[in-house]
Formats: C-alpha cells, structure tokens, sequence
C-alpha cells in the first residue's frame, strides 16, 4: 500500500538533489520566524504565517491580489513546483501549502521530516538570502471546497457529519484552551464542536524524524475512528495551523476527496457567541 | 492592608534601556538584533545541568523552557535558562529578559509591568502568540522573585 497522491511527498535527498532547479521553488515556513534567518536550505526562500500570509488588518489570511504580489516576489511562476518544509513537524510548511492551493497553486509539494529531518541529516543549512527574478504570478479564484468557514462547520456539526479535533487531548476535554505549557488565552471557553472527534495531529507523524507515518498506520488512525474517506471531513485546530498537517494527510496522503480546513478553529469557534460546545 | 513589597515605578536600567533600543528599530533590525540575543544566551553553567535532568520531560509540541533562579550575596537574582536552538525566538526573548534583569532586587523584578515591551514594537516582526510566552517567562521570573522574598524572612 502506498499514499494515494504520493506526488505531493518530497524526499530530504530529493531536495538536496534539485537545489539549482530553476522550476522549482523551496520554501521554508516555520512556527519561529527567526529559524531561516539563522540557516536555510541553500536557495529556500521564507514565507512567515505571521507577517507575510496574514491579512494586515482583518482576522483572515492575504487577499489574491496580495498573495499574487508575494508570489510575484518570491519568482514563482504559475508553472514553478514549490516545495514546502519547516520547523514543528511542517505545521505551517502544510498551512503554507493550503493556501497556495487555496489561490489554485496545484504544483505543491511538503518535505518529508522537514527541518528536522533535514538537520539531523546534517545536510547543508545557509545564512545568504537568495532572490529570485521577479514574475508576474497570476491567482485563480479562491478553491472554497478545501476552506471552511464557521456557518459551514454549525451545518456540519448539527448534521453530525465528521469533524476531526486536532489538539491535544486536553484542549479537547476543555481543561487547557490553548497547547500545554502555551499562554491559556485566545478563547473564553474551552470543549470542543459537538460531534467531533479528538485525534490530535501528532499521531499522524514519526516523533523521531517529523516523516509522516506509514499508509497503513494512517489509514488505521483515521478509519479506526470513524473518519473515512466516503464523507466531507472538516479538521480543526486553535489557529488552522495544525489542522492544514492533518488535511493535507487525509487529503493526499489518504486520498479523501472532500476535506476542509476549519482555520477560524478554536480561537473562533471559543469566543463566537451562541456556538455549540461539549467538554 | 500593606502591600509586601513597594512598588518602584521604573524600569530596571538595564532593562529600559534596552526597550529604548528596540523602539527606534526596523523590522530587519528587530529581527537581527533578537538573533543576537538568541546566540548571546549563556550556555546553562555545569552546576546547573544536574538539577535540569531531574526535571520533569517536555510534552508534546511546547517550547521547552528551563530556567533557574540563583540569589546573590546583596539578594540580587540571577536567571539561567535552556532553551533549545531549534527556538530562537523564544531564546532570543528570555535572553532580552535575562540581560535586562539579572542582578536586579526581586522587588524590582515584580515591578516590571507585564507590557513593558511594547514600545519595542515587537507586534511588527513576531506573532502574538510569542509575545504571549515572553509575557509568560516573565511570570515564571516574577514567582522566582516571590520564593526569594518569602525566603528573606
């Protein structure tokens, strides 16, 4: 058995092997902004979750127009394969890659281990930034079937339909609101969407290297709780962060055909007056 | 009823001055400048590192953050932290706090209002959610502060 869409899977000495590619675009986005200044993979460019893919003033990631500019920026064409590695096992390497895809970027590609893996394999880590040509990249109206907004989620959770907790177990118990041993604010209550079930994102990956887990182990981890592939599945998280890493593994590496990213999550869903919530 | 300790209404120098370097910065300089403090973080001394292994581990997906208090002979405190190099931001931070408070009196050390960074317009180049675990060591420096108060009598 192998993953459904092994294309969207790079190997670490993949990369290391394509470096020079002028048609392929490496991308570091990490948790911690400052990992790339201090060393990337030579030729990686960065894009930070905070300051380059979120919206300057509303609570929403970039518009297309913006997101036409980074990429512009970034010497990305609409032909160039960008592949996507970070720290924290790729959480915001798959947040990155969901949003590309989210503005019809189809030719996208996460890291297999990411920067952990990378690094443990002692492979070479730069301090020179690296520019690009600039291009003229054109977005394709937004791809709503991979974005799900809160009305959607309600319908969702109403019509018992599957929702996959991705946090800690004690974030879905409603006993922490945010990460162990992260600030406990963003949200004035804590629980979780009636009707979902916890699976939290790390059983999806190799503690030891970040790799995602075998087919067959991910296969179990998500059938074996009810999550299977015949229905519309929505994955959330506290930012939609953690959720992108488990849509792109229910997405690609299962092959589910209609899977969202809930990426209001709990900081939303936690503070909006009226949401249904269990503990 | 008395409060247990007065309250000073100024920064530590160290740490103002500090605070005023970062108010001036770019967004390329303000990052810079925090790597510098990543990299200037003093390795946990020898004496220390026994007592970190008795530590409990690190669950899933945090920051881990060890840090230790040690009292002067004049009750000033001195902060010794572990972090890992794979979060330079969050050591970056403590390193900010560490500079700005070693040797400081706890009293002073629990005078430090909770936003004294924003001046350093650290919004512009890092996440809330980092800020939020600066606001968070500082705390954990306070209580270190608090024990060695109790511990004066």
């Amino acid at each position: 058995m192998s993953y459904v869409h092994p294309e969207y899977l790079v190997e670490t000495e993949w990369v290391a092997a394509h470096l020079n590619d002028p048609n392929i675009r490496i991308i570091e986005s990490d948790e911690d902004p400052l990992l790339y200044p201090i060393g990337h993979i030579p030729g990686a460019v960065q894009v930070d979750w905070f300051s380059t893919l979120q919206h300057p003033l509303r609570r929403d990631f970039l518009t297309g127009e913006k997101f036409e500019e980074v990429a512009s920026d970034l010497g990305i064409t609409n032909e160039t394969t960008v592949v996507f590695y970070g720290d924290k096992s790729n959480w915001f390497a798959c947040y990155a890659l969901w949003l590309f895809q989210y503005y019809g970027h189809q030719n996208v590609r996460i890291m297999n281990g990411g920067r952990l893996k990378w690094e443990k394999e002692n492979r070479p880590l730069v301090r020179e930034v690296s520019s690009y040509q600039k291009t003229t990249y054109r977005a394709k109206d937004p791809d709503q079937s991979i974005r799900a907004f809160r009305g959607d989620v309600l319908k969702q959770s109403n019509a018992r339909k599957p929702l996959v907790d991705v946090r800690s177990p004690k974030e879905y118990s409603g006993e922490l609101i945010s990460m162990p041993n992260y600030p406990q604010e963003g949200a004035t209550r804590g629980g979780h969407i009636p009707g979902a079930v916890s699976i939290p994102w790390a059983q999806a990956v190799n503690e030891a290297d970040s790799t995602f887990k075998t087919p067959e182990e991910l296969r179990a981890l998500y059938e074996g709780k009810g999550i299977k592939p015949d229905k519309e599945v929505i994955a959330y998280c506290r930012i939609g962060e953690r959720s992108s890493l488990t849509w792109f593994v229910l997405k690609y590496l299962l092959g589910y055909p209609k899977v969202k990213n809930y990426d209001g999550s709990w900081t939303e869903w936690g503070n909006l007056v009226d949401a249904p919530i269990e503990k | 009823m008395p409060r247990p300790y007065p309250i000073i209404m100024s920064l530590p120098p160290k740490l103002q001055e500090i605070v005023d370097d970062f108010a001036g910065m770019s967004r390329e300089e303000l990052i810079e400048t925090l790597i510098a403090y990543s990299e200037s973080l003093p390795p946990l001394p020898d004496r220390l590192k026994a007592e970190r292994d008795r530590m409990d581990p690190v669950p899933e997906c945090m920051t881990p953050v060890f840090l230790f208090t040690e009292k002067q002979s004049d009750g000033g405190l001195m902060f010794y932290f572990d972090i890992p190099p794979q979060s330079p931001t969050v050591r970056g931070l403590a390193s900010i706090l560490a500079s700005g408070l070693n040797g400081s009196q706890p009293e002073e050390i629990l005078s430090v209002p909770a936003d004294f960074f924003l001046p350093m317009k650290l919004q512009e180049a890092i996440s809330q959610q980092r800020i939020n675990g600066f606001i968070g060591v500082l705390a954990h420096m306070k209580q270190a502060a608090v024990k060695a108060l109790e511990n004066r009598t």
